[in-house]
């Protein structure tokens, strides 16, 4: 069966105003579908650049990516566009919602990006179908500054989901929550692999990791599996 | 169906942002109002200012595209014309000369006859003696008659309608009826200078027209306004030689006597003119006495005022700039502010030309808002104008908001839209996703 994502050799050097740094150095990672991912490091050492690169939002400098077996490593922006529309959902740390639309809004943003057009009625089945998947369709109506930090994180998540992705790329989703939160965070995120969806999870917190089925840790450039032991 | 999907999302979203942020939208629109009201206004004016002019030419020369035809002064011209044009409407012959209506052997109270704000007395009165040379002169007359209750008038008299070339507009009562015999008593249509006068002296009701051989009583049908400051009255062809030997009207010893007369006609009316000039030649009149002028006016006045209209356009265009420069500074300061929502909507997959798109669309609807406002002032101001100064400027009396405007408003509105959208759409394009999503 071919993977969702394979991604081996990937490198990525960041060139800033000091001297380049080389970040990643030969990243080998395979996700299949319904397969979840935990990525551990620490701080700085180039997760959220490797959900970046996975995410089509940066291009590697060298190695291979395949998405459904096909070589995606120089994709040309305007086929990235479609392809972070089409395969990819994405949930951030800060959950990036625009505060003077409604969660429903906000969902539906995903669906208004040019990347064909859906009828408004269509929209709003769509749009209500991801926030009832997260538990808060009561909330449509509602703005984010008037919400929880974890009712935003599922507006988040229903935005990602809306799409019905085949990969979820979650950068530290539960950051900004507390425990019990964060949890049932997690638990939105993992019920999507349920049906299908690949789940990679960039997180410090080794209980959320230990949820996920792979574990690898990202040192010195390079992914190692991490034995399960050490998480808890 | 690409196109209109990027086409619908950049609106819903250009609208979205426009009506969470109507502050910043209100200011940038204040910004650019003037400048589009400024282009407005010049289109505006100069539109209204092309229109009285022409129809000011229209009413003293003849409707754009008519040809004004000469015919020789001769004996025989006005009988001649009168005969040919019988059973032609469409080509009508004037003919003019001076009347006097009031009590006879007077000085009128505007000898010349000249307009009555100028009218005086004082300065005796001066007759044109012309000598067999045909060399001509104003001289003052010696001995004049004494002044009295009489008005000078230009009489012209008309073979048929001509407010088909020049288009008089009946202020009162009504124009002259060409059907049906002539009257003994000549129906007169004067133009409002000559009402003017009517209506501040009173005159007795005698007409002498200038070799006439009677004096006639006229009746006074109407008022018509013809662009001339000159007294003057109308009356039908035929009504006039009634009261004058057709070979009387303005005497010119130069060419033997005889009247003038113009033809107001149609081009396609030149066959008219070749059997008329046939007829003319053939009582001995000379043909190449023949001048024909094509009415040109719309040609004229717009080489006359397009000069004035660039240059008050480049003076809008300027303010229009300082607009754009504000709706752009705006306009960057929002995508400076508005950073993660585009990084964001790039990370959901809006390619960067809709992202650009969207600021471009905003910037579109300010400017086409804008130019609404501007419009709808431009509107309601000239009508207040027309209201407020109408009585005083004529350029104003019914005047109608150009389309033109409209159209040159909203062309503004655009292009401070596109000008002062372009760079912060160029930059909320290039914004890096990964940078902005991982700070």
């Amino acid at each position: 069966m071919t993977p969702l994502i394979q991604i081996s050799g990937l490198t990525k050097t960041l060139t800033g105003q000091g001297e380049p740094r080389p970040i990643l150095s030969g990243v080998d990672l395979t996700v299949h579908s319904g397969d979840s991912v935990a990525i551990l490091g620490r701080s700085g050492s180039g997760k959220s650049t490797l959900l970046s690169l996975i995410g089509l939002f940066d291009r590697p400098d060298g190695g291979q990516y395949l998405l459904g077996g096909k070589d995606i490593t120089r994709v040309p922006e305007r086929r990235a566009a479609r392809l972070r529309s089409e395969e990819f959902g994405f949930v951030f740390q800060r959950f990036f919602l625009l505060k003077h639309l409604t969660a429903a809004q906000n969902v539906a943003m995903a669906l208004v990006n040019g990347q064909g057009w859906a009828a408004r009625r269509n929209r709003r089945a769509k749009v209500m179908a991801a926030l009832e998947q997260v538990g808060i369709a009561h909330l449509a109506k509602q703005r984010p500054p008037r919400m929880s930090g974890g009712e935003q994180q599922r507006v988040a998540i229903a935005r990602a989901l809306v799409r019905q992705p085949k990969i979820l790329l979650a950068d530290e989703p539960t950051g900004a929550l507390d425990t019990e939160t964060g949890a049932l965070v997690i638990d939105v995120l993992h019920s999507a692999t349920d049906r299908g969806c690949g789940l990679i999870l960039v997180t410090h917190d080794h209980a959320h990791a230990n949820r996920m089925r792979r574990v690898v840790r990202l040192t010195d450039g390079v992914l190692r599996p991490e034995p399960r032991g050490v998480l808890i | 169906m690409a196109l209109s999907g990027k086409l619908r999302s950049a609106v819903v979203i250009g609208g979205q942002g426009i009506r969470a942020r109507k502050l910043r939208t209100f200011l940038s629109m204040i910004s650019l109002f003037l400048g589009v009201l400024a282009v407005v206004a010049v289109q505006a004016g100069s539109e209204i200012a092309n229109r009285a002019l022409l129809a000011d030419i229209e009413l003293q020369q003849g409707k754009d595209g008519s040809v004004n035809v000469s015919l020789p002064q001769h004996a025989k011209t006005v009988e001649i014309t009168q005969e040919v044009l019988r059973g032609h409407p469409e080509v009508v012959g004037a003919t003019g000369t001076k009347a006097t209506i009031g009590e006879p052997g007077v000085i009128a109270i505007n000898p010349g006859p000249v307009p009555f704000k100028y009218a005086d007395r004082s300065q005796g009165a001066y007759e044109v003696v012309c000598e067999s040379n045909g060399y001509c002169e104003q001289r003052r007359v010696e001995n004049p008659a004494p002044p009295g209750q009489a008005i000078e008038l230009q009489l012209v008299g008309l073979t048929g309608d001509i407010r088909q070339f020049r288009p008089f507009q009946v202020r009162a009562g009504q124009w002259l009826d060409f059907g049906g015999e002539p009257s003994l008593s000549p129906g007169l249509v004067l133009n409002k200078e000559a009402a003017t006068g009517f209506a501040q002296n009173r005159v007795p009701a005698q007409m002498r027209v200038e070799g006439g051989t009677a004096d006639a009583t006229p009746r006074i049908l109407g008022v018509v306004d013809d662009g001339s400051s000159t007294p003057t009255a109308y009356v039908r062809a035929d009504e006039l030689f009634t009261w004058l030997s057709p070979g009387a009207a303005t005497p010119d010893p130069r060419m033997g006597g005889g009247a003038s007369m113009t033809l107001y006609m149609w081009p396609s009316s030149q066959p008219v003119v070749q059997t008329l000039t046939a007829r003319l030649t053939g009582a001995g009149a000379d043909p190449s006495q023949v001048y024909s002028n094509a009415v040109d006016s719309r040609e004229r006045i717009g080489s006359e005022l397009d000069l004035m209209r660039w240059i008050f356009l480049g003076m809008a265009a300027l303010v229009l700039l300082i607009g754009v420069a504000g709706i752009l500074n705006v306009g960057l300061a929002t995508v400076g502010e508005r950073i993660e929502e585009f990084a964001l909507r790039r990370a959901v997959g809006t390619p960067r030309l809709l992202l650009a798109g969207i600021v471009l669309a905003e910037t579109l609807i300010i400017g086409l808002l804008t130019a609404a406002a501007a419009i709808g002032v431009g509107v309601v101001g000239l009508q207040l104008a027309g209201k407020v100064l109408g009585s005083r400027t004529q350029l104003l009396q019914d005047v109608a908001f150009p389309w033109q405007a409209g159209v040159a408003g909203v062309a503004a509105g655009l292009i401070a839209g596109i000008l002062g959208g372009l760079l912060p759409a160029i930059r909320a394009a290039r914004i890096p996703i990964a940078t902005v999503m991982r700070a």
